[in-house]
């Protein structure tokens, strides 16, 4: 009797609390829109795709053009590719995090299969000879150079080297991958991928050095 | 091999202050060609939104899917997409501020931002 009292009790209680529940708290505005926004592109209204390209062209294209600088032709390419792969898996888009974190996921992994396709297919420089100088630190006094300066100034450099040293340098210290980690997604021994990365830096730093600020 | 202190300035060197802060705004010739690339894609599996619902759903509508609109045709006949055949799409994946002006149409508002 008294395990049934208790039982009618927390029943009550929990009706009780049913008909106090508080009204959801009112869904993120840019969430609610971003869903609206998927569910007009799904049903293939050319305005509202018109709409996504506006609202998140800009930041999937920041995104990737930093770490896929200075290659304009595959910073448009692998924009383009997010974009469609955006499409295919739009109706798997559950919301949970709003569309632009949504689609730099999708840009992130298309830069991660570039970095390892280009590494896998260039030409890598004889890596042979053990004894690559060893590059002294890049001056501190280009911390006087603002970030915008800087970046172009990386930029012209990077574009200066040949691509394999370009890429080495971006996965590494724009993605903080290890050399173990490239390695395996390289396709190369993690020796390989150091001497790769001691050349790139050496020539970066010759290049970054004799170069106008 | 490495050091610590030249993975330390390598790693400052293209190091990125916080992402939002800093978007670029991407080419308008990029955004134009994104947008006709998607809605190809959504032509393959079937016909587009038609003008008609397009614009029930808010949406203005160019001066040119106007003339179709207000054609004698039936609503699938209103689905294709007909900036395939416009010079605004062309001149707009190609050039960047390029002189294009129509009300409503999608390749313009990638010009102003």
């Amino acid at each position: 009797m008294g395990l049934f009292c208790d039982y009618v009790m927390k029943i009550a209680l929990l009706k009780g609390m049913r008909h106090s529940v508080q009204p959801p708290v009112e869904v993120d505005s840019t969430l609610a829109d971003d869903l609206k926004l998927v569910a007009e592109v799904l049903s293939k209204d050319r305005k509202a795709t018109a709409e996504f390209v506006s609202r998140y062209a800009d930041c999937v294209y920041s995104y990737v053009r930093r770490r896929v600088m200075p290659r304009p032709e595959a910073v448009e390419d692998l924009v383009q590719e997010t974009f469609l792969a955006a499409w295919q898996n739009l109706p798997k888009f559950r919301g949970e995090a709003g569309l632009r974190p949504w689609l730099l996921g999708i840009a992130r992994h298309k830069v991660e299969d570039y970095y390892r396709r280009r590494l896998r297919e260039a030409e890598w420089p004889p890596l042979d000879d053990e004894s690559v100088a060893q590059p002294s630190v890049v001056p501190r006094c280009e911390e006087r150079l603002d970030w915008a300066q800087r970046q172009k100034k990386v930029e012209r450099t990077l574009a200066a080297l040949p691509e394999t040293y370009a890429l080495a340098l971006l996965w590494r210290y724009t993605e903080n991958l290890s050399t173990r980690e490239m390695a395996q997604n390289a396709g190369k021994t993690e020796k390989a991928i150091e001497r790769l990365l001691a050349r790139a830096r050496e020539h970066f730093r010759r290049r970054w050095n004799h170069a106008e600020p | 091999m490495l050091s610590r202190d030249w993975d330390e300035e390598f790693s400052h060197l293209f190091g990125r202050p916080d992402e939002p802060a800093l978007d670029e705004r991407a080419p308008s010739r990029l955004k134009a060609r994104l947008y006709s690339a998607l809605v190809r894609k959504q032509q393959e599996t079937g016909p587009l939104m038609s003008l008609e619902q397009t614009q029930r759903a808010g949406h203005g509508l160019c001066v040119f899917e106007k003339l179709v609109q207000i054609a004698p045709v039936s609503e699938a006949a209103q689905s294709p997409f007909f900036c395939t055949a416009c010079h605004a799409r062309i001149l707009a994946e190609n050039f960047e501020n390029a002189p294009i002006f129509w009300s409503c149409c999608p390749y313009v508002g990638f010009q102003k931002g």
